[in-house]
């Protein structure tokens, strides 16, 4: 079977995804030894060719997709440790994967995504045609989790986390995906009945309820692809060492403790500190 | 071996509790295989039965108006028509066919009272915010709204008797053994429970099982981040025309505990009925 990786980048004012996508992609090649595809828009390529980054993106990348940008209106803030900032959110096309992958098996990543092992090569011959994760681990412990970070709402169903979803090609993939974009279009409808707040649209929610109406109304218990280690964007990223040692300042409360990550996948949401350590992290690469 | 449910009701306050295990007959009838759906039903006067558009439900009906509330589910023993018995709460309903762990219970337990509970999303209920009594005087996790039993044996005699004797004399019992922490009232379960812990036979009669699964419809035990009176203020209860009942987004598949007396309807007991024709 094809296997490959897929990543979004569509650049907003603020955040350069196509550089974070660049590290990712490197970093996935490295470790998982699989081709990696960027999904992005026309005017991301053109600052692409601007910026001249097109010619190394075009080594690192099996194939660079062009796709209709997905309409804004999805602000969100961007957190820089205690800083913050307010900018489109361009993440209404991940559905679109199913259609626009080049692989049989995909393996769908966050572009702020850093594949630092080769857990997640384990997966691409499990039998289950859609593999989600359904845990949302903290670097910090799980004093930092909170009750959303586990539900989708109070009282509705549990959240999964689509920073990695791998899956097949095939009509029961495409239900699947079909059912998210259903989600996506009803958006408020669905929060209503899910009791979410509807004001940002959420991937992991609607991917969370798309795999809960499949399975019956009830959780899945089947299948799940490794908990998703995470810093959340209060914290940064401090500084990239040798052998891919990734030295972060994770906030709790007045302080920070320094936390070092080796060999390990990590969400690092806080993306600008991630861009700060560009040059680091491809030197090394 | 005859098998069948049990289910005491006697309507001294203002719930209708006929009504209830009517709705829960009915559930029985509609989801249990032929031969695992008998249900007897205990009750203080027949005649409230004439209500009932389908009566034929309660395959046996027990008058006993002489044990009221907590004394009558202690002689569960006595009062119980069949070899071997489920006695149930009133409140619950059945979603589908448990038949083949009754197989299993009357072949391996001569007593077995479930000791779990779960929320309506599915997962293990660990608040004991309505059982200080139990983690307090360390007794064990006891819940009597599913308790089979086979008539004719020690262990079940010895258990029921001392259970009546705890009942009959609750400050006695709450005073040489409850000390930690005094229930306002010494119910069912907590008399199971400590009857159990005094007969050093909890671990043989209440051993963890996959079965029973019963969603207990309790608001401060559903896991949510904020304390609730009650779950339906603040999830939906639904039934369908089918009988499948769903709890806010959640598709129930397990016992139902619904514990809000109100759930069930005159509507709710018109699905179940029909379906309970359908399939006559």
């Amino acid at each position: 079977m094809n296997c490959g990786i897929v990543i979004f980048a569509h650049n907003n004012r603020q955040i350069d995804y196509v550089k974070l996508s660049m590290i990712s992609a490197l970093l996935a090649k490295k470790n998982l030894d699989k081709p990696v595809s960027l999904i992005t828009d026309p005017s991301t390529a053109d600052w692409m060719k601007e910026s001249k980054v097109f010619e190394k993106a075009a080594k690192i990348f099996d194939k660079i997709i062009i796709t209709q940008r997905p309409e804004s209106g999805n602000n969100r803030l961007y957190r820089d440790g205690k800083d913050k900032i307010a900018a489109p959110f361009n993440n209404t096309n991940r559905d679109n994967v199913w259609y626009l992958t080049p692989y049989e098996r995909t393996l769908l990543i966050d572009s702020d995504y850093i594949i630092l092992s080769d857990v997640l090569n384990e997966y691409w011959n499990v039998d289950s045609s859609f593999l989600i994760s359904n845990t949302y681990k903290d670097i910090l412990g799980d004093h930092r989790i909170g009750y959303l970070d586990k539900n989708v709402s109070e009282t509705g169903v549990k959240l999964l986390w689509a920073t990695t979803i791998m899956f097949t090609k095939n009509q029961e993939s495409k239900v699947l995906f079909d059912l998210v974009d259903y989600i996506k279009e009803n958006y408020k409808q669905f929060s209503d009945t899910y009791r979410f707040n509807p004001s940002m649209f959420r991937n992991d929610i609607a991917f969370s309820i798309a795999n809960h109406i499949l399975y019956g109304w009830e959780d899945s218990n089947d299948y799940t692809l490794p908990s998703v280690l995470s810093s959340p964007d209060i914290d940064f990223l401090y500084d990239v060492k040798e052998k891919l040692k990734f030295i972060m300042l994770a906030n709790d409360g007045d302080s920070y403790i320094t936390c070092s990550i080796q060999n390990k996948d990590l969400h690092i949401m806080n993306k600008q500190s991630l861009l700060r350590n560009y040059d680091k992290i491809m030197e090394q690469l | 071996m005859t098998f069948g449910y049990l289910i005491i009701v006697n309507d001294k306050n203002d719930t209708n509790y006929l009504n209830l295990a009517y709705a829960l007959a009915l559930s029985i009838k509609n989801t249990q295989k032929e031969g695992y759906d008998k249900v007897a039903l205990v009750i203080d006067n027949k005649d409230r039965l004439k209500n009932l558009t389908s009566p034929w439900v309660f395959d046996e009906v027990i008058e006993n108006d002489y044990h009221e509330h907590w004394n009558g589910r202690s002689y569960m023993d006595f009062l119980s028509p069949w070899e071997a018995t489920v006695c149930l709460d009133a409140d619950m309903l059945f979603t589908r066919d448990y038949s083949h762990w009754i197989d299993y219970f009357i072949k391996n337990c001569d007593l077995y009272i479930a000791n779990s509970a779960y929320t309506y999303r599915g997962e293990k209920i660990t608040s004991d915010h309505y059982r200080k009594c139990f983690t307090a005087n360390k007794l064990p996790n006891l819940y009597s709204y599913f308790t089979f039993f086979k008539k004719f044996n020690v262990m079940m005699e010895e258990f029921f008797d001392l259970n009546r004797e705890i009942i009959e004399n609750p400050v006695l019992y709450a005073n040489n053994f409850l000390s930690a922490y005094k229930p306002s009232v010494i119910g069912t379960d907590e008399a199971f429970s400590l009857a159990a812990k005094i007969l050093g036979i909890a671990d043989d009669i209440s051993y963890p099982l996959s079965f029973p699964r019963v969603v207990h419809c309790k608001g401060m035990l559903q896991n949510w981040p904020y304390p609730a009176d009650n779950v339906f203020d603040h999830v939906g209860f639904y039934i369908d025309r089918k009988g499948k009942i769903k709890i806010g987004n959640y598709q129930q598949h397990d016992i139902v505990h619904y514990v809000d007396k109100e759930k069930v309807t005159a509507e709710t007991i018109n699905i179940l009925e029909e379906i309970a024709w359908k399939k006559t």
